[in-house]
């Protein structure tokens, strides 16, 4: 018999993380995510939550998580096809579907569990699934499932995008275009009005993962397809409620038949325990806000180009972002690591991105502007950025 | 600390000035022709550039095992780099051949290089490789006249550059192709690059995606796997097609995981996922063709310039690649050296021929398995 260690690889391969610094170093929130939150024993502005309008604070949203409790219990008991399917998953669901203005949706235990078990089940053999170099790694997981011929296209290139599918139109029987709405890395838009005439022309599908776009884009804050006005013309719609919406779960958007087809294929729905009664209402809660209260949409857009505006007066350069994710660029990545430890020691919370996260001249610091700052805190931001950069020679 | 080899061909790049394409045998002509040496400048720009990193990072402690002379020791010592750390490997005598390229690397590697640097052309590349037997990484300084191959930094500093990231552990061990022109074919007037041997070098490491601000390196044993499953499909799926397998490590690589038996350097026919005739010429293609012209020829790109055919496979001539078709032409590269290759090109020679590749403009080339990206391609 051979003898084996069956653990030590696993320490093995940590270290090897470690020593390429590519390993997560987690840091601890004392209390909620909140513009200015507890971390790691210190009071930081939050610049790099994804919680972009602070709806996980508000009074309506814990309310209704509360209540939920109250009313149905911590845990929803089941799988939602056998005994864990809820009236409020059921309403959550009615309600995404109205404020996306479509016929269905289904709610997911996460946009990762989305992607990954509903994509799959889009295309498969003699199909073609064309898919951006920079989407989000759960579509990439989501692909990779597929039996379908996988073209990947160059970023945001619609001339590349029409020649894959020319290519495709030769063979392929269905044809699957995937994009992200809006790419997390740099904050820029995916030009989805292009996408969608293009596939249009080819009878091809088109799934937006619109994750960073949703409570953000559009009117209302209804996401990346509202904003080009070409609902109709994509067929899946795929959010979440873990970002701008502050609580968490998944969901696509679209037709009766795209929902009945989904939650009968999708392994991550049809195996995962559904989410507690708490979610789903919070969920639904966090909704009615973005109907009934537009002022958190305006809020974060006002705060967005006040930051900007100022980081760009100061001398920084900020990339080409369209979103109010904001990346302050300072090429070197020695320099982006030291900016951040130094925006830490001032009271901000920022990540710095570095090799091998984008290429060895492109480190950044990536701000996600939130619409629960106040002009003092970004000032306050502000001011350390200024300091910092003065320190470190980015900025004269 | 690390161990690195250096090893300076005084004689490359001497041809160049003096229209020789090359100076492999006639060195002498050269001199007569009133060329200067080059190698030994390039070597200390070189070692200059890598002087200037080391002062700001104490890591890049190198043990230099060197040439004696000009053959490393001089351009290293003129560099400013101290004796201290220069260990003298082989004496040549005053004039070098290649002989003393293959025994100053052969030295290195006794005493226990990690990786050599030479500083030449194409012609020294296949000096050092064939030394080496791809037992350490090699890494080209260019100096030489032809430098087709795709171990060579772009330049002296890059190679610097190279060496310092490599010895930050940011570099991985790839394999590149050596390829040379045929110098006496040349010297008739005939232009023929031949592909001569691979070799480890350094890559950069291929990183992909794995989530938000997560990266993972996709190792070149799981880029492997991808393409031989890929392959695998695709042989069983056209029992009866013949498929000619072109040089080169990508295409070996997955050859030998399928257990096919398939030669590195030459083109190789297989049908139903069996060895059909091993390293063919242009006659014996031309023969199976008229067999099964069901056929389709798989291809990578060879070398620095990307070339996927006239480069190395100037067996699938331009009368194969009319009866095989331009359209079954499959392309194949792993995705890190797709990245590192902006453009494909072709060199059939046939005029005709390769404008039937360039008015495509973009090539499907496979990346992995079942999945392709486009590829601008040009003439």
């Amino acid at each position: 018999m051979v003898s084996r260690d069956p653990t030590s690889w696993m320490r093995t391969e940590y270290e090897n993380l470690v020593a390429q610094s590519l390993d997560w170093k987690l840091r601890v929130l004392q209390g909620p995510s909140a513009p200015r939150s507890q971390v790691d024993g210190k009071t930081v502005i939050m610049l790099c939550s994804n919680n972009y309008l602070n709806l996980s604070n508000h009074p309506k949203v814990k309310r209704a998580a509360r209540e939920a409790i109250k009313t149905h219990g911590a845990g929803s008991g089941s799988v939602r096809p056998i005994a864990g399917n809820m009236d409020l998953h059921e309403e959550l669901e009615r309600r995404i579907a109205r404020f996306k203005r479509r016929e269905a949706a289904l709610f997911f235990m996460s946009g990762f569990a989305g992607n990954a078990g509903l994509i799959p089940q889009l295309a498969g053999e003699g199909d073609a699934v064309l898919t951006d170099e920079l989407n989000h790694g759960s579509i990439i997981d989501g692909v990779r499932l597929m039996k379908a011929q996988r073209i990947i296209y160059r970023h945001s290139d619609m001339g590349d995008l029409e020649r894959a599918l020319k290519e495709a139109d030769g063979w392929a029987k269905k044809i699957l275009v995937i994009s992200d709405g809006v790419f997390s890395m740099d904050g820029d838009i995916a030009p989805v009005d292009q996408i969608a005439n293009l596939s249009e022309a080819f009878g091809a599908m088109v799934f937006i993962d619109d994750a960073h776009g949703e409570g953000v884009l559009g009117e209302g804050g209804r996401g990346v397809a509202s904003h080009f006005h070409v609902e109709e013309k994509i067929q899946v719609e795929l959010g979440t409620f873990s970002k701008a919406l502050g609580v968490v779960g998944g969901y696509v958007a679209g037709s009766n038949d795209l929902r009945n087809y989904a939650l009968n294929k999708s392994r991550t729905w049809l195996l995962s325990g559904s989410h507690p009664p708490a979610v789903a209402a919070a969920c639904t809660a966090a909704i009615d806000v973005l109907e009934t209260e537009p002022r958190h949409v305006k809020k974060l857009w006002s705060n967005t180009k006040y930051f900007k505006k100022q980081l760009v007066s100061l001398g920084f350069d900020i990339g080409r972002s369209a979103t109010p994710i904001t990346p302050v660029m300072l090429g070197d990545s020695a320099i982006a690591k030291r900016f951040s430890n130094r925006l830490f020691e001032e009271g901000v919370f920022a990540l710095p991105i570095v090799f091998p996260m984008v290429a060895k001249d492109r480190a950044r610091i990536r701000n996600i502007v939130n619409a629960g700052l106040k002009r003092a805190d970004l000032d306050d931001a502000l001011r350390a950025y200024e300091k910092i950069g003065k320190e470190l020679k980015v900025i004269p | 600390m690390r161990r690195i080899g250096f090893v300076v061909n005084p004689i490359a790049g001497m041809g160049g000035r003096v229209g020789l394409k090359g100076t492999d045998g006639v060195v002498e002509q050269a001199l007569a022709a009133g060329a200067e040496p080059v190698a030994g400048d390039r070597a200390r720009a070189f070692a200059e550039a890598f002087l200037r990193f080391s002062w700001e990072d104490p890591a890049l402690d190198v043990d230099w095992l060197a040439g004696g002379d000009r053959m490393g020791e001089i351009p290293l010592r003129t560099a400013g780099i101290p004796g201290s750390r220069i260990d003298v490997v082989h004496k040549p005598l005053p004039t070098t051949t290649a002989g003393d390229t293959v025994h100053a690397v052969e030295n290195t590697i006794a005493r226990g290089a990690d990786l050599i640097l030479f500083c030449g052309g194409d012609g020294t590349a296949r000096d050092v490789a064939s030394a080496v037997q791809d037992r350490v990484p090699i890494l080209g300084i260019p100096a030489g006249v032809k430098m087709h191959s795709g171990l060579f930094a772009v330049s002296p500093s890059a190679a610097a550059r190279l060496l310092a990231a490599f010895m930050r552990s940011e570099l991985r061990i790839g394999a590149a192709e050596i390829l040379d022109l045929d110098e006496d074919a040349y010297r008739k007037g005939e232009w023929r690059v031949r592909l001569f041997a691979t070799a480890k070098t350094l890559v950069e490491p291929h990183l992909v995606s794995a989530g938000k601000l997560m990266v993972e390196e996709l190792s070149e044993e799981s880029v492997r796997a991808e393409l031989t499953e890929h392959f695998s499909e695709l042989f069983s799926e056209n029992p009866d097609t013949l498929f000619l397998l072109g040089p080169g490590s990508t295409l070996q690589g997955i050859a030998s995981s399928l257990g096919i038996e398939k030669t590195l350097l030459g083109v190789d026919a297989v049908l139903a996922g069996k060895t059909l005739a091993a390293d063919v010429n242009e006659a014996k293609i031309l023969e199976l063709l008229n067999r099964r012209p069901k056929a389709k020829l798989v291809v990578s790109p060879i070398g620095a310039q990307g070339f996927i055919l006239g480069r190395g496979n100037l067996q699938v001539s331009p009368a194969v690649l009319r009866r095989i078709g331009v359209g079954n032409v499959i392309v194949v590269a792993t995705p890190g050296k797709l990245a590192a290759t902006p453009v494909l090109r072709v060199d059939t020679g046939d005029p005709e021929l390769d404008q039937a590749f360039v008015r495509r403009e973009y090539l499907f080339v496979i990346v992995g398995y079942r999945t392709s990206k486009l590829h601008p391609i040009q003439g």
